[in-house]
């Protein structure tokens, strides 16, 4: 059971150090580093919206404040790189807190409104700033993540540390999903009064939870800044918050790994729709059009229904799967584990 | 009833909404380990002194004490860590999570695992782990959904899903159970089996507090019974004086 759980972490894990070893190509090594990068910043996200059932579309900002700040203390400061990123998510955490305290009161739309408002102020901020930003035009010369002697100077090398680092954060992360704190997430999800009931602090867990997503964005954005070498306010506009909240939607709601697969296709699709030169929109659009009608849980649950799917053609049908006995004759199923 | 056995002391609670009086110096004392009952028509301010108990609701005036401290204005989670909890009146279930991991929510009140230690893993969050999930599939089985424990909460029948209620508060350790309708959409069958659960619930020393209208089954277990009608308290007493009281048959039959 527990190998079994863990297949698909060890074929990443596997294909990561292949990847590392054989792919040369810039192009598609620049692409999967990208895929990795979103892939945590949607990781955060997914606990929040996914999980804890909160929307946010200002989490674009969080992204760009740990790019800007870790970009503005190397360049103007000559920060370290690792003290520069520890200090940007820290700094974002703590702006994710103060944001998150008034906006969490609201629910729904007006949460999603909250959370818009609050990513506009800081592209406006960030715009207008010019002596701290550099306005319109952004940094530039950003160096590249250091650590010690060790420098990701090497593309191959950078899209080793990025995997590594999703790789840490999917464990981390699956483990808190797997405990006290993660089912009190998701009890917010469900209903907030009974998780209220249940002794949860609903403020307090939203707020939680809010801070942690936010700081996935943030390391994202380091990540991301450090290795383009160049940041403007575009980086983390309100398209790229909806983006993120397109990736866990299309990934799959509520399950891990949905992040990841969102990522992946809305990186990887309109590259290659490229192809089709004006339609590329049109045909991106139908294609995420589909997805959600057709795979409403999206990718995770696609793939989920389709080895459903294989699996029952292999073996007959079980009894009790179809629905949920009476409580007076317990259905024959295994329990976990 | 004396001091020393009375654990919910409700004193004088009046709620309003806005011109409607759902609470009028309502007094109700609870004797620890009974089965104490709360019936009346309907609109008579039940689910609210449930809502005022459990701390979904600040009333306008009057105290609640439980064991001896006033918890009056303190909210929800923190009424349930001090050892009241409840069900509602339409379950709410965690509906994506399976029937066992709602269970191992109830016990977030009596555990302790943070954030880093739930990341790193660590061996006393192993250990916690563990007994949480040993204590929720006791309670699963004790309210027979053992068999079901896989299963995602919202697949499963209604009634199922009152009876992991049941459970899930019972996870938090209570001292006071508060039940609104949990027989409500029950057929005659399992209405009699929660009747058993509930009176093997009490022989554990659990006090419940039970808002129901299935007057059989308020009958059968009760030791107490507190009769609301229109927001006011008019009756109180066993069973068999609730039968026999005039002022209660009224309120039935629709005298006034």
């Amino acid at each position: 059971m527990h190998v079994r759980k863990n297949i698909p972490l060890i074929l990443l894990v596997a294909s990561v150090a292949a990847a590392a070893l054989l792919i040369t190509d810039p192009y598609i090594l620049t692409m999967l580093i990208f895929i990795g990068i979103y892939a945590i910043a949607t990781m955060g996200l997914n606990l929040l919206l996914g999980f804890a059932g909160q929307i946010s579309l200002g989490h674009g900002a969080f992204f760009a404040l740990g790019a800007y700040v870790s970009a503005i203390l190397t360049t103007r400061f000559g920060a370290p790189c690792t003290a520069a990123a520890a200090l940007a998510v820290a700094l974002v955490c703590a702006i994710a807190w103060a944001v998150g305290l008034p906006c969490l009161r609201l629910k729904g739309h007006y949460l999603a409104m909250g959370t818009l408002a609050f990513g506009e102020i800081i592209h406006i901020t960030l715009n207008a700033e010019v002596e701290l930003t550099g306005g319109p035009s952004g940094i530039a010369g950003i160096p590249v993540l250091s650590l010690g002697p060790f420098s990701a100077d090497s593309d191959a090398r950078y899209f080793l540390i990025v995997w590594c680092v999703f790789i840490a954060l999917f464990v981390l992360t699956r483990n808190i999903i797997n405990s006290r704190p993660g089912r009190a997430l998701q009890a917010l999800h469900g209903s907030e009064q009974a998780a209220g009931a249940m002794g949860i602090d609903v403020a307090g867990m939203k707020l939680t939870v809010f801070v942690l997503s936010a700081a996935y964005a943030a390391l994202a954005g380091v990540l991301y800044v450090h290795f383009v070498a160049f940041v403007s306010p575009q980086a983390g506009d309100i398209m790229f918050s909806i983006k993120m909240v397109t990736m866990v939607v299309a990934g799959g709601m509520g399950h891990l790994w949905g992040g990841l697969l969102g990522a992946a296709l809305l990186t990887v699709l309109p590259e290659m729709l490229s192809y089709f030169e004006d339609y590329d929109m049109l045909i991106y659009g139908g294609i995420l059009l589909a997805m959600v009608m057709f795979m409403p849980g999206g990718l995770t649950q696609g793939l989920a229904r389709l080895s459903g799917a294989l699996r029952a053609r292999r073996t007959a049908v079980r009894p009790g799967a179809v629905t949920g006995g009476r409580t007076e004759d317990p259905v024959p199923r295994r329990t976990a584990q | 009833m004396s001091s020393q056995t009375a654990i919910v002391r409700i004193s004088g609670i009046s709620k309003n909404f806005g011109g409607l009086a759902a609470l009028q110096e309502v007094s109700i004392t609870v004797g620890r380990g009974t089965i104490t009952s709360v019936i009346g028509p309907n609109g008579a301010g039940k689910t609210t002194l449930i809502n005022v108990l459990s701390g979904f609701l600040k009333p306008d005036s009057g105290t609640i004490e439980l064991n001896g401290a006033v918890i009056t204005g303190r909210k929800a989670h923190a009424i349930t860590r001090l050892g009241m909890a409840r069900t509602f009146q339409t379950a709410q279930v965690f509906g994506q999570m399976s029937v066992l991991e709602n269970v191992m929510v109830g016990c977030h009140a009596r555990t302790r695992t943070g954030l880093a230690g739930a990341a790193l893993r660590l061996p006393g969050v192993r250990a916690e782990e563990r007994a949480v999930r040993e204590k929720a599939r006791g309670l699963l089985a004790m309210v027979g959904l053992a068999g079901q424990a896989s299963m995602t909460a919202a697949s499963i029948p209604i009634g199922s899903q009152r009876l992991l209620e049941i459970a899930r508060a019972l996870a938090s350790q209570p001292a006071v159970l508060l039940l609104d309708e949990p027989a409500a959409g029950l057929n005659t069958q399992e209405t009699r089996r929660l009747g058993e659960l509930l009176l093997d619930i009490r022989r554990q020393g659990i006090t419940i507090m039970l808002v129901e209208h299935d007057m059989e089954l308020v009958m059968d277990i009760s030791d107490e019974i507190a009769v609301l009608n229109f927001g006011r308290s008019i009756a109180r007493g066993t069973p068999a004086e609730i039968q026999a009281s005039p002022d209660v048959i009224a309120v039935y039959l629709g005298e006034d």
